[in-house]
């Protein structure tokens, strides 16, 4: 609960009904998947609830976002920004936080079809994106979180890989001018968007240096630096016809395919095949997706239910399964692409499973268009997290694959996570196979204490592992106290990521679990 | 949902948001990408049904008490049930029947429902329908032209709204059996409300008085088929009824019983409607309209932390609502051209009455009809039918406030156009778009 | 500690080797100036490093003894902008040439690691040896520095690869103004770069470490932020097959929609517009020949090449020869055949090719450019204000970057140097259409030498003040490269 006079002040801000300071609604918002092994890792009570936030606010426009955060600099409470909202890094870390959740800014502020990009505010869903880009041929990035995540969240905060990233890359990477409410309360428009007189939204450089680069890294700041409210990002041709239709009824929508879309499914010998046929398919430019995954998982994408993920015994014993999707505008760019994969398969021995022992549901394509596969990952035990997330070479995802399999055995063995063998891994290429990362999706229950222990365990070991065998950089290597661990073998940048949260955040407001504090650790 | 599902259940929510949007495969628009009344109009987490989910959970850990707040919270919620097939697009989550369950709670603590709500309840009591109206009044609706046939095996189960508010339904459902020849009865003054707003509300207990002295009217009177004109008295006996009791008649929705009539050609759609329409799915014809199937199977530890059933257990999905019939009907209506809405079947928008929404939140349901409304303007029709008398109500509130040119009919009134009964009000209402 | 004279040398030669340092007259009379109208001071000496210890040391030692570094990665003679000549008083010239190594060449993972003082001339045979292709802006000078250009953002003329404004430049290795050593991206670690190698790394991820992305700010900071001693950068495979079309015209709005669709739907590599100057500057390099061709070519030219690789390399170039058809005749386009033979040879060569001198100074022996960037809309009111004010010798190249986001717009005003008339025209005429350029919302990403403070003032002082926090905690001494940008006003 906030003090009278503040909530007033809030209140003035964005209107009586746009903040909630009550019971109900606070520990609504301190609820969230996956807090329940993160409260574990910090030795607390291994509940899914996380601190409970003062108050939720609602801002509307990027001066509400300005004022409230000026406020709470006045009052010394700190905020945290949240777009569509998934994930323990949108808790706040103490009790001295209030929610900002931005579903109230919710506009396509502009789709820029000659200068192939789209400006949104933070509650516009990939899917809703995808659908209004779409009537101009184009396509967005969205994370494998899926559609109805927010795009902004993905690429100014968050992580950032895809099932389409052979063709749209990284969120990261894919950032133009951006509006940030810094957490001081200033306005900072990045690159064209800071001009004072004809401002525009084509370039999030300069001038001279890219603030792009403390805005956010491999991964986002996940609001500990400050809001976004508005930004720019790239738009990619979409991979064929628009013509879009599921009909019939959920689940199961019969998906009318569009002229040119392929799949398949190829299961390499080994580790050095794989890494072979990834680096051989993705330097052909062709493919809309390439993923590596393990069988446990390709079942799990073909699937829309636990049964029927049972009933795919076909495909559930394969080696090192790889899923390409090619699409194609015309039919003799559809005629290239299918050549230039019959040409890989005869030079690497593969034959394309789908079409002989196995074919997919029209859904599947459907879901592939628009981003839906990583859905599939809850499918089995309802709760899921991904340890991992490196990204470099083919050669370092599969090494990390291939070194983590025991141990993620030891932890199947104990009963605390669900038996995918060891080997549930996904990897994507992106851009056209520049670079790869991987993951890897472990299954556990949210409601068995053991596995919420067990899944916490088993990731700080394999973090332990990463650092210790130099097997690249997780995901998850945020707030304070992994920070000044991973820091002294990364350059000490932990010392330079803490100085520009002191610079940029004076007063410490911007909620820093999920990001650094200026406080602790300076060396 | 059982006490013990219901506990493990609210453990699982993944705070996806899934259930804020319709299934995304099916988004067209921006515009038309979302599915929660409650969440488009209150914002707050709280009020989607994941949000739910988190209350029921918090609240049974007793982080939160029964408060106006949570009161509030929790029945600003129209149970639409689209959050329902969303989240099990994908996961197996119930967060409708969670919400219903936590209303029974909160009215089990005296703490549900709201007081219009517990208003209407009273009214149900006494005079066996949520408007007050006097129970005589019931039949006044009958026009002397309707022959009823004391011995038909066919019930014509006509419903508060129709009886007392939308009575042009009742007339309209009454004239078209005469025409086809079906013969027909209705329970006169042994017809009470089915509970639907009782249920949906929480008071389970109400409820489950009610559906007994229904069912053991009709039974008592030999029907084989119970024919509704209004979706949500349809649902409930059709969907709630048999969770507490089960039953033999047949239960129909009257777009089921038309549709069959087109196709035996007792009814000949003789006249030309030459008019543009779209249909709106009423939640209680469509997704919520698919009965739970009995399955006995067996919860099966496969692996550590992953059990399947088997048989596989039936997922109510949404998909088994009746959206063919209503369209066929309008298919088949010479010069008639039907233009769907962006959501339309399991994944429509709801009209914003439902679930005692309309008499406790008025604001809530008007909103969500006007935006219904919006959406049916740009399909391009100039009609907007549906087949439920709630749903009639609200959105031609809706209309009437958004000045909306389009007319709402019934889709029975539409058919007694092609039937060539009412050739004043088709001439009039298309004069009126026009 | 206070400088002198004394134990500033000395202990730069202590780090360096007093083979490595200068302090002749004509070098340092060297250093002081580039082609650009800025006056700069006279450096202290000149320094040339031969490892990333000994810049470490000596910025270590900048800080201690209050001087500037400015890096500088080439020779001076071709050096254009004023960023790398010293403005302030107790400078040295921190030069990298001679740290000029190929440090790996990785065929499969398609990235090359060099260090600053590795040349165009000397890469782009070494790669082509290996089938790989480097990213190149046109037709760079052949003693250019290529890490220096990718650190430069320098536009390269293959827009499809251009995935991000920051390629083809990946991971670097950097000594802050601090004197701290830091390597971005996955080169960060855990492990060394060998150790890192050896798990199969290639430092291709430029991102991070984690939650910030610290090459983003090197790059483009002109020096004044960090020293980079080696980089990652981005190749391509080379084609077995191009083919190279040339479209003329005399309207730029067919040119730029048919390379808007040939961009959006990602049907070829090189792809960009010239005039007429600017494209026979390229052809040729004898000024008659030059102005001859002038005369001969259409005013605007689009050059785009379609490729393929590979067994299937023919067939991927009648896919692309038959989608490109189909644009084109939907777009119902007709382009002019050029009067004069250009052979395909001729424009391979200024796409593959360096430069022995900047082409730009062929016609009239120097030139002073102005580049920005923009929207597709915006092109054409852009050219228009430049057209009426330099009547003649102004080459133009348009260049869609970053997948067709944006536009590097490059005007180059030609003059004869030796014509003191004409070159104070030129340089009074430069400061003022920037200005009005800036008015109509050109976008100079890159401000150097004198215009960066005019290119500041339009800019909001959010950014400003940003860009100073961000100088604060990388060089808070101020030791490199003061005074541009931003940083001293
Ligand atoms: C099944 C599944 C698969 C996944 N796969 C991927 C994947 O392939 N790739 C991937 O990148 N991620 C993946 N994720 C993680 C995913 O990115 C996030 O869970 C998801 O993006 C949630 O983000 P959101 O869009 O809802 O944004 P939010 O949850 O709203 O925000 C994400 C973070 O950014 C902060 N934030 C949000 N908006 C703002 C703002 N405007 N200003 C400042 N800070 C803000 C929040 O505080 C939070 O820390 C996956 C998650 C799931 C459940
Ligand atoms: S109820 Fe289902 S769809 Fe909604 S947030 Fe929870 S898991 Fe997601
Ligand atoms: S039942 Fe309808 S209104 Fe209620 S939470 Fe679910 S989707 Fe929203």
């Amino acid at each position: 609960m906030l003090k009278e006079e503040i909530l007033k002040e809030f209140q003035k801000i964005v209107g009586d009904e746009n903040i909630d300071d009550g019971e109900v609604t606070t520990n609504t918002y301190a609820y969230n998947w996956c807090v329940e092994f993160v409260n574990y890792l910090a030795n607390k009570d291994p509940i899914p609830f996380s601190s409970i936030p003062k108050a939720i606010i609602l801002p509307s426009t990027t001066e509400e976002v300005q004022k409230i955060v000026q406020l709470c600099n006045k009052y010394d409470i700190q905020f945290k920004a949240q777009s569509t909202g998934l994930g323990p890094w949108n808790q706040p870390s103490t009790d001295n936080c209030v929610i900002l959740d931005l579903r109230r800014m919710n506009k396509i502020v502009k789709i820029d079809v000659k200068n192939l990009y789209v400006v949104v505010e933070p509650y516009v869903s990939g899917a809703q994106i995808q659908v209004e880009v779409m009537k101009f041929g184009l396509n967005i990035h969205m994370p494998g979180a899926g559609p109805m995540a927010s795009a902004l969240a993905s690429h100014t905060s968050m992580c950032g890989p895809g099932f389409t990233s052979p063709q749209t890359g990284h969120s990261a990477r894919n950032v133009l001018g951006t509006e940030w409410v810094l957490p001081t309360g200033k306005i900072l428009r990045l690159g064209s968007l800071g001009l004072k007189k004809e401002s525009d939204w084509y370039s999030g450089d300069g001038p001279g240096p890219s603030l792009r680069g403390i805005m956010r890294g491999w991964v986002g700041t996940k609001s500990g630096l400050g809001v976004f409210t508005r930004v720019a990002m790239k738009l990619f041709p979409y991979p064929c016809n628009t013509k879009y239709i599921a009909k019939g009824h959920s689940p199961l929508y019969d998906f009318h395919l569009p002229d040119f879309i392929r799949a398949y499914l190829l299961d390499c010998r080994n580790f050095k095949h794989l890494e072979k046929s990834l680096l051989r398919i993705e330097e052909e430019e062709i493919a809309f997706i390439c993923s590596h995954m393990s069988s446990f998982a390709v079942m799990a994408i073909f699937s829309y239910s636990l049964e029927s993920l049972m009933d795919k015994i076909a495909i559930g014993s394969m080696k090192k399964p790889l899923v390409i999707v090619i699409a194609a505008r015309t039919k003799r760019e559809f005629d290239y692409k299918q050549k230039v994969m019959n040409l890989i398969m005869d030079e690497l021995n593969l034959t394309n499973i789908i079409g002989s022992k196995y074919e997919p549901k029209s859904l599947f394509y459907a879901e592939c268009l628009r981003a839906n596969l990583g859905y599939h990952g809850f499918i089995a035990t309802g709760g899921f997290q991904s340890a991992k997330g490196q990204c470099d070479t083919a050669a370092l995802c599969l090494n990390t694959e291939r070194k983590n399999i025991p141990l993620k055995q030891k932890y199947i063995e104990k009963g605390v996570i669900a038996n995918d063998f060891g080997e549930g891994a996904w990897m994507t290429s992106y851009e056209s196979g520049h670079y790869f990362h991987m993951e890897v999706p472990t299954l556990f229950d949210q409601t068995n204490a053991e596995s919420v222990k067990g899944i916490a365990e088993y990731m700080e070991e394999s973090n332990q592992m990463d650092l210790v065998k130099h097997l690249g950089t997780p995901f998850f290597i945020e707030g304070d106290e992994l920070h000044d661990e991973w820091g002294p073998h990364l350059m000490n940048y932990h010392i330079w990521l803490r100085k520009i949260k002191e610079t940029f955040d004076p007063n410490g407001i911007s909620d820093p679990g999920f990001y650094i504090s200026s406080k602790k650790g300076d060396v | 949902m059982e006490e013990e599902e219901y506990q493990k259940m609210i453990k699982r929510c993944v705070r996806c948001s899934v259930c804020k949007w319709i299934p995304q495969v099916q988004i067209k628009s921006q515009k038309y990408a979302s599915g929660c009344p409650a969440i488009d109009i209150y914002n707050f987490h709280p009020y989607s049904g994941g949000g739910k989910i988190i209350i029921a959970l918090a609240y049974e850990m007793g982080r939160i008490k029964p408060t106006e707040e949570l009161r509030d919270i929790v029945y600003k919620c129209t149970a639409c049930g689209n959050c329902a097939v969303a989240c099990k697009y994908m996961n197996t989550l119930e967060p409708l029947e969670i919400i219903m369950k936590l209303r029974e709670k909160l009215v089990n603590t005296g703490c549900g429902p709201m007081p219009q709500q517990q208003a209407y309840i009273e009214a149900v009591k006494k005079v066996n329908n949520p408007y007050n109206e006097p129970h005589e009044k019931r039949t006044d609706w009958i026009p002397d032209d309707v022959t009823l046939d004391p011995n038909a095996k066919i019930l014509y189960f006509v419903g508060c709204t129709s009886s007392y508010r939308r009575k042009e339904m009742a007339i309209a459902t009454a004239r078209i059996m005469n025409e086809a020849g079906v013969s027909f009865n209705i329970l006169q003054n042994d017809e009470f409300c089915c509970g639907s707003p009782i249920l949906r509300i929480g008071d389970t207990t109400t409820f489950e008085e009610i559906l007994n002295k229904n069912l053991d009217i009709i039974e008592s009177r030999g029907i084989e088929t119970v024919v509704f004109s209004c979706a949500g008295c349809y649902d409930t006996f059709k969907v709630d009824y048999p969770l507490s009791r089960k039953f033999d008649f047949e239960v129909k929705h009257t777009v089921e019983l038309f549709d069959e009539l087109i196709e035996s050609e007792q009814l000949k759609l003789t006249d030309n409607v030459p008019i543009i329409v779209t249909y709106h799915d009423p939640c209680h014809l469509g997704r919520n309209a698919e009965r739970y199937e009995d399955w006995d199977g067996d919860v099966v530890p496969l692996m550590p932390l992953v059990s399947i059933n088997i048989p596989p257990k039936p997922k109510r999905t949404g998909s088994k609502g009746i959206y063919d019939a209503p369209r066929k009907i309008l298919k088949k209506i010479p010069g008639l051209k039907l233009l769907e809405m962006e959501r339309i079947q399991e994944y429509a928008y709801c009209c914003g009455a439902g679930a005692g929404v309309k008499s406790a939140f008025p604001e809530m349901a008007l909103k969500t009809a006007n935006m219904r409304i919006e959406e049916a303007e740009d399909s391009g029709a100039d009609f907007l039918v549906s087949a439920c008398p709630f749903c009639s109500t609200n959105l031609q509130d809706g209309i009437n406030d958004k000045k909306s040119k389009l007319k709402y009919f019934d889709i029975s009134e539409i058919l007694l156009m092609a039937l060539g009964l009412e050739p004043e009000k088709l001439k009039q209402a298309t004069a009126e778009v026009l | 500690m206070i400088m002198n004279n004394d134990n500033f040398l000395q202990n730069l030669t202590k780090i360096c080797g007093s083979r490595n340092i200068s302090r002749e007259p004509k070098d340092l009379e060297e250093y002081s100036k580039d082609l650009s109208f800025l006056k700069g001071k006279s450096p202290l000496c000149i320094v040339w490093p031969s490892k990333s210890q000994e810049v470490i040391k000596i910025v270590k030692l900048a800080n201690d003894l209050k001087f500037h570094v400015i890096p500088v990665s080439l020779n001076s003679r071709f050096k254009q902008h004023g960023n790398s000549i010293p403005r302030k008083d107790k400078s040295i010239i921190l030069n990298l040439s001679r740290m000029n190594k190929i440090l790996s060449i990785n065929r499969k993972n398609r990235v090359v690691m060099v260090e600053p003082g590795v040349t165009f001339e000397k890469l782009i045979p070494i790669l082509k040896k290996e089938g790989l292709k480097l990213l190149l802006p046109v037709m760079p000078t052949a003693s250019q520095s290529v890490l220096a250009t990718a650190l430069e953002r320098e536009p390269i003329t293959i827009p499809r690869y251009h995935w991000d404004s920051s390629d083809p430049l990946l991971c670097i290795e950097v000594v802050f103004g601090t004197g701290d050593l830091f390597r971005t991206g996955t080169a960060a670690g855990p492990g060394t770069i060998k150790q890192q190698q050896k798990m199969g790394q290639a430092q291709v991820n430029p991102m991070g470490p984690t939650q910030f992305s610290p090459f983003r700010i090197i790059q483009g900071a002109q020096g004044s932020l960090g020293v980079v001693t080696w980089a990652t950068l981005k190749l391509e495979l080379f084609p077995s097959i191009q083919k190279v079309y040339h479209l003329q015209s005399d309207n730029i709005q067919d040119l730029l929609d048919l390379q808007y669709e040939l961009l959006k739907y990602r049907l070829c590599d090189e792809l960009f517009i010239l005039n007429d100057v600017n494209l026979a500057c390229l052809l040729k390099e004898d000024q008659q020949e030059i102005s001859q061709l002038v005369g001969n070519l259409e005013r605007w030219n689009l050059i785009f090449i379609i490729s393929g690789r590979g067994p299937l390399a023919n067939d991927k170039i009648s896919y692309l020869e038959g989608d490109i058809d189909d644009i084109s005749a939907e777009l119902g386009l007709n382009f002019s055949k050029s009067k004069v033979e250009i052979t395909d040879k001729e424009i391979f060569h200024f796409l593959n090719e360096p430069c022995e001198n900047p082409w730009r100074m062929r016609l009239k022996g120097a030139y002073q450019d102005m580049f920005f960037l923009t929207s597709f809309e915006k092109l054409p009111k852009f050219i228009s204000l430049m057209e009426t004010k330099f009547e003649k010798d102004l080459g133009i190249y348009i260049q869609p970057i970053n997948q067709g986001t944006s536009y590097h717009i490059e005007f180059d005003l030609l003059y004869d140097p030796k014509d003191i008339n004409e070159m104070k025209s030129i340089k009074e005429k430069n400061m003022g259409v920037r200005a009005q350029l800036m008015d109509f919302g050109a976008f100079f990403s890159k401000p150097y030498g004198l215009w960066a403070k005019d290119v500041f003032s339009h800019h909001s002082l959010e950014i400003i003040d940003a860009l100073k926090k961000v100088k604060k905690i990388f060089d808070p001494n101020n030791v490199l490269n003061p005074g541009v940008l931003c940083f001293d006003d």
